[in-house]
């Protein structure tokens, strides 16, 4: 009984010790996860991977409804709009089919030109569609969660794209998940050419909903409502998608609106372009290293 | 004193697990995709409001390896790249300390001052959450949407707390000190 009674004494003041610790215990623990996480950046990638793979299909529950809302919410707005909505939509469409038979007879005429010239076109693209079925917009991070993955032939680097322009580019793949980083964040860095006067710049984010247009050789050939699309240069993004346009111009820096409107995202498409060669098509695998990357050989279409 | 069977064991092993299944939904509700526009901002910081609610009535049932398990769940999904994992952890158990050091002044007194304490104990947290971030990114953050963030969490408290305070009024353990365990079995109060 001696050694028991022993035994629950020393037990005891064990509990003692670790109560009276357990927040400064605690305290250590967190920073030494801050450490590892500063230290052994991979790892922590895995960690953000798994925890968006466990967590998707949870927020794909919460979000289809929550879509749902939203979408019955902006129908009844329409509603009350619906005879103007109209009237505004059928002058678009006389001005649009207009546009049609200019973009017919310029295509038709670019193939022409394209036949005379032997131009070889750059690899095709292919989409792959995705619901967002996550935000993670809050005061350090511009972005959304998708529902697609490395399983449907998601990489990091693709382009993200909407019908009204780019939206971001994937920055994470799980399985079965992605995560995007929007060009409204204060990381992301985008090769840009203003499409009027194809100069070269470079956009970038500060969190707040307009971008800076920076590296420019001269600000002063820009001007209001001039036109943002992407360069194509260093990454996997296709030449000329829309990102916005120049609504500021003052000294030095340059505003510019982007084209979507990341508050009411719900599907986007992510850019498969195929054009560094490791991802080939929407089935994942890698493909054949018969030509160089970067060089593929004439009319060869990566895809 | 302690009620058996399966029913009495559920009930126990629920009122155990209610505060940390309550906190989990609200980490994961951080990503959710709520398009409204205010409600939206306060969502990050929704978990460490549970947590200080939660630490005013049943600090017990928030362990410090769950509050770092669940912070590091919360920066793990929330952070972009570069961002600090285990920060909100940190700020987790520190406002749960804050709560049980004070308790005095925020357990059983009118609710202005417990909305005053969640003030002072959300904006060190704000602000903890913003100097990790800065440092361990190393750039210069605008601290305005993190303060816009933390004014609306400000606002929004007394919509939420009455609401998870009621988890708290049915609990029989949440009785004074004194009075607890002295009635016998069909004895009642009058």
């Amino acid at each position: 009984m001696a050694i028991r009674d022993d035994f629950e004494v020393v037990a005891g003041q064990v509990r003692t010790v670790v109560q009276r610790f357990a927040l400064g215990l605690v305290v250590v623990a967190a920073f030494v996860i801050m450490l590892i996480g500063k230290a052994d950046t991979v790892l922590v990638e895995h960690a953000r991977v798994l925890a968006l793979d466990i967590a998707s299909p949870v927020l794909e529950a919460i979000a289809r409804p929550v879509a749902y809302a939203n979408r019955a919410i902006a129908d009844l707005r329409e509603f009350a709009s619906l005879r103007e909505e109209n009237a505004r939509l059928r002058e678009e469409n006389a001005r649009l089919l207009a546009w049609q038979t200019a973009a017919r007879r310029l295509e038709n005429e670019n193939e022409g030109l394209r036949g005379l010239a032997n131009f070889r076109e750059g690899p095709e693209a292919s989409f792959i569609t995705a619901r967002i079925v996550g935000d993670s917009v809050n005061a350090y991070m511009r972005g959304a969660l998708l529902n697609v993955g490395r399983r449907v032939g998601v990489a990091p680097g693709q382009a993200v794209v909407t019908g009204e322009g780019l939206a971001g580019r994937i920055a994470e793949v799980g399985e079965n998940s992605a995560r995007v980083l929007f060009v409204t964040d204060v990381n992301s860095r985008l090769p840009v050419l203003i499409e009027r006067t194809r100069e070269r710049a470079i956009l970038a984010g500060d969190n707040s909903t307009r971008l800076r247009l920076t590296l420019l050789q001269s600000v002063a050939g820009v001007q209001r409502g001039d036109r943002i699309v992407t360069s194509g240069h260093g990454g996997s993004f296709p030449v000329g998608i829309p990102v916005g346009e120049v609504v500021e111009t003052n000294e030095g820096s340059v505003r510019v609106r982007p084209f979507t409107d990341f508050s009411r995202l719900e599907f986007v498409r992510v850019v498969d372009y195929g054009v560094t060669g490791l991802v080939s098509g929407s089935t994942g695998t890698p493909a054949p290293q018969a030509a160089p990357a970067g060089t593929p050989a004439p009319g060869q279409r990566v895809r | 004193m302690r009620a058996d069977g399966v029913l009495a064991g559920l009930d126990r092993w629920g009122r155990a697990a209610l505060p940390g299944s309550v906190l989990l939904f609200f980490v994961l509700l951080t990503l959710a995709p709520l398009r409204a526009p205010y409600l939206s901002d306060t969502l990050p910081l929704l978990p460490a409001l549970v947590v200080f609610q939660f630490s005013l009535a049943t600090p017990e049932r928030l362990p410090g390896p769950l509050l770092l398990a669940m912070g590091v769940l919360l920066d793990l999904l929330l952070g972009g790249p570069g961002a600090p994992v285990g920060v909100s952890a940190l700020g987790f158990v520190l406002i749960r300390a804050a709560v049980v050091a004070n308790r005095r002044y925020l357990v059983g007194v009118p609710f202005l001052f417990q909305w005053i304490g969640f003030c002072i104990l959300m904006f060190g947290f704000v602000v903890l959450v913003w100097a990790f971030t800065t440092l361990w990114t190393w750039t210069a953050i605008d601290p305005v949407p993190a303060i816009k963030q933390y004014l609306v969490v400000a606002v929004f408290y007394p919509l939420l707390a009455p609401l998870l305070a009621r988890v708290r009024a049915r609990d029989p353990l949440n009785v004074p000190e004194l009075s607890r365990g002295t009635a016998r079995p069909g004895e009642t109060t009058t």
